[in-house]
């Protein structure tokens, strides 16, 4: 049984109470910046705004938002889009950035310059990126189409073919961000003990078993966190579908936050925008704690 | 000797002066900020505004941003306490919103005795609002903005190829098929090319055919009847021709060209015709830029076959926010008359942009062949329209621009796709409780 002590004198019951009155200048601004915005937009997600003699007005139509959901010819193509990008893009990605992050583990020489390197993708702004694989993907002139050409192959329609522009959305994001999953796996695989990895070569352990039955279930705190957060990113990627396809052809590359921005901001309907995003929200949340089930489960 | 240096120095003081006077005197005003898209058209806004400053003393700041960036920044601004911005420069499809909304000031508010001069175009009454009838127009709508630069497209054509083929530049679509069955050598040479972009570009490239069939999208917008007409045959044949068009003339991915790729294609020689902005001429005449410098003329765009010339107009407007000082107000007006000047507006075109007075358009300028797009631009000028000059014009341009490009990429058919188009417009006309309909629908 544990004994708590309670504070008899004023200056004991300032201590004791300072900590948490301190916390309060962090609340206020938690609430400020996070929870106002928050419940302003799912009070906008029910709402009409409309303007006139630069007023406001918000009108109470939780059913009309809810019918533009339903009517929105685009929305279904931006879901299962959205659900194979993050799908195809994290699963790459986690499988390249944990190879890198084993094989330069193993490197005896050079693994500072090689953390170094693979840093740079991470680095450059989107926006460059974008304006960079856009260059490369041109049909015409691109680095791609000339490559292929070497080798006698005909020219690709990257970005304007339906089938294939989502997927060069995917190659672009797998290039920017494995970097990301690999400085993760890197700095894991750098804190494996190696006492439990020498006993594995001792028992006769192969390397795959070795990889299977000691370095993964050692790694897979790291995996989830890799996991979750570039989950995350994916469900919110904006900028290289922007800046590549902007959701075409047709509606073959469209995602959620592209979608998200026409509707708020292209067609301004504060509402039905509002809308979206908290079901977006809500969404990535759920995601978020399956994953976090399934990563517990894994790791029992 | 003396004389001499005499009359040199008086007419150095002469030069000076009369360069010192300025094209309007607009008095000593308060420093302005003005809201800019970063355009092609930049450079010269740019200089003109520096013209200003030398001759008047008055200063005046741009904050330069993205197209996109500006609409957000206008209704930041605008929907909030204002007072960022004293002017701001809106692509016309976004000063419904702001009409509407009632955030800019009239002119006539800040300075009642303030006319325009008569020669500075209109641009099919951009610039007026009728609050009543919610619509864009001089009779009985006060003046909210003028046009600062006023794009139209044009078709845009190699002098020298169409030369050696022995080819006319074309007047009509069968025509420019015509010359595309000469000029089309792909992949090394593309005969035309058209933007086909989902959105906003191909809305745009398509409406001026459309409109040359005579087609519209709502059967009478202007007196309250939105019904959908954008399902019509003439707009399918409108839409049959473009893709057509661009299928057999220009790259195999005409789904996804865009402005970038159709200047892009024509400065490199790879293109011999397109149908492009007339913003986008400066792109062709600069060396560092182009392989085709004095080589590239241009024309109003082809027409159908028994089809008219027609063209949509897509310009910059200069308006005041309702929200400021009356002296940031009366500054902003100043800035504004001194730039509907005739010297003004010449000078602006002489700095590379495009002067929205017509003697300007038929001045000496004409002559120079780094002009010779003005007659072509006055030509299309005579039959240019607004398209989608209501509140819902964004959404309507989402829905049409997504369902054409749909059917330029094989999607859909063409009849289809107008539809689907007619049937989401009429739901975006619906939920905001328009007078609407929908005609009989297409064959699909």
């Amino acid at each position: 049984m544990i004994a708590v002590r309670r504070p008899r004198t004023l200056a004991g019951w300032i201590n004791a109470t300072f900590r948490h009155w301190s916390l309060l200048p962090a609340v206020i601004l938690f609430a400020a910046l996070t929870a106002y915005p928050a419940v302003d937009l799912a009070r906008m997600s029910v709402s009409t705004i409309t303007w006139q003699g630069a007023q406001d007005f918000w009108t109470f139509t939780p059913r009309r938002n809810f019918e533009a959901l339903m009517s929105d010819p685009s929305l279904s193509a931006a879901v299962v889009n959205t659900l194979v990008f993050v799908a195809a893009a994290v699963v790459v990605e986690m499988v390249l950035g944990l190879a890198l992050a084993l094989l330069v583990g193993r490197m005896v020489r050079g693994k500072g310059a090689m953390r170094t390197i693979m840093i740079v993708p991470i680095l450059v702004p989107a926006v460059a990126i974008g304006s960079m694989f856009k260059l490369m993907y041109n049909y015409d002139f691109g680095l791609f189409n000339q490559a292929l050409a070497v080798v006698g192959l005909g020219p690709v329609s990257w970005l304007g073919s339906p089938s294939l522009a989502l997927w060069s959305v995917v190659i672009v994001d797998i290039w920017h961000w494995t970097p990301f999953v690999f400085l993760i796996m890197f700095a894991a695989v750098e804190g494996l003990p190696q006492d439990v990895i020498e006993a594995g070569h001792v028992d006769g352990a192969s390397p795959w078993q070795l990889l299977r039955y000691v370095t993964l279930p050692l790694l897979m705190p790291a995996l989830t966190v890799a996991f979750l957060f570039r989950s995350i990113l994916a469900f919110k990627a904006f900028d290289e579908v922007y800046l590549l396809t902007g959701g075409g052809p047709g509606t073959s590359s469209e995602l959620l936050s592209l979608h998200l921005y026409r509707v708020f901001f292209e067609q301004n309907q504060l509402g039905y925008g509002a809308l979206l995003s908290v079901l977006t929200m809500v969404a990535i949340l759920t995601a978020l704690a399956l994953g976090r089930r399934v990563a517990r489960k894994v790791r029992r | 000797m003396s004389r001499i240096t005499t009359f040199v120095a008086a007419f150095a003081l002469c030069a000076a002066a009369h360069a010192a006077t300025p094209f309007v005197d607009v008095g000593k005003q308060e420093p302005i900020t003005i809201l800019t898209p970063s355009t092609p058209w930049l450079p010269a806004f740019t200089k003109i505004v520096e013209t200003y400053e030398e001759q008047t003393g008055n200063k005046v700041k741009l904050d330069v941003n993205p197209f996109g960036a500006v609409l957000e920044k206008a209704r930041n601004d605008l929907r909030g306490s204002g007072g960022a911005y004293d002017a701001v420069l809106l692509d016309t499809q976004w000063t419904i919103e702001m009409y509407e909304g009632g955030f800019l000031s009239p002119f006539a508010d800040i300075d009642s005795a303030f006319t325009p001069p008569k020669e500075l175009l209109t641009y099919d009454d951009s610039g007026y609002w009728n609050e009543q009838k919610r619509w864009r127009t001089s009779k009985g709508g006060k003046l909210m903005a003028f046009t600062v630069l006023g794009n139209v497209p044009v078709w845009y054509y190699r002098t020298d190829v169409l030369k050696d083929a022995g080819v006319a530049p074309p007047k009509t679509i069968p025509e420019v098929l015509a010359s595309c069955a000469k000029l089309n050598k792909p992949p090394s040479t593309y005969g035309a090319v058209l933007r086909g972009e989902r959105g906003n570009p191909i809305r745009y490239e398509w409406q001026q055919w459309m409109l040359s069939r005579g087609a519209t999208v709502v059967r009478d917008a202007e007196n309250g009847d939105f019904t959908v007409t954008i399902n019509s045959p003439q707009s399918k044949a409108a839409l049959d021709d473009y893709i057509e068009v661009a299928k057999k003339c220009g790259p195999p991915n005409p789904g996804a060209v865009g402005q970038g790729d159709v200047i892009q294609l024509l400065s490199t020689g790879k293109a011999v015709q397109g149908q492009l902005v007339l913003a986008a001429w400066a792109n062709f005449q600069d060396p560092k830029k182009s392989a085709v410098v004095g080589k590239i003329a241009v024309v109003p765009l082809p027409r159908a076959a028994d089809g008219k010339t027609a063209a949509v107009i897509g310009n910059w407007n200069y308006a005041i926010p309702k929200g400021i000082s009356p002296a940031k107000k009366k500054s902003a007006l100043a800035f504004a008359k001194w730039l509907m000047s005739y010297d003004a507006q010449y000078a602006f075109a002489k700095a590379g942009g495009i002067p929205n007075r017509t003697d300007v358009l038929a001045s000496d300028l004409t002559k120079d062949p780094n002009f010779s797009w003005m007659p072509a631009y006055l030509e299309t000028l005579k039959t240019a329209r607004q398209e989608l000059g209501y509140a819902e014009g964004a959404q309507v341009e989402q829905a049409l621009g997504l369902r054409l490009n749909q059917a330029l990429i094989g999607e859909m058919s063409s009849g289809k796709a107008l539809n689907q188009a007619a049937q989401d417009i009429k739901d975006i006309f619906e939920k905001n409780k328009r007078k609407t309909g929908l005609g009989p629908p297409l064959p699909e």
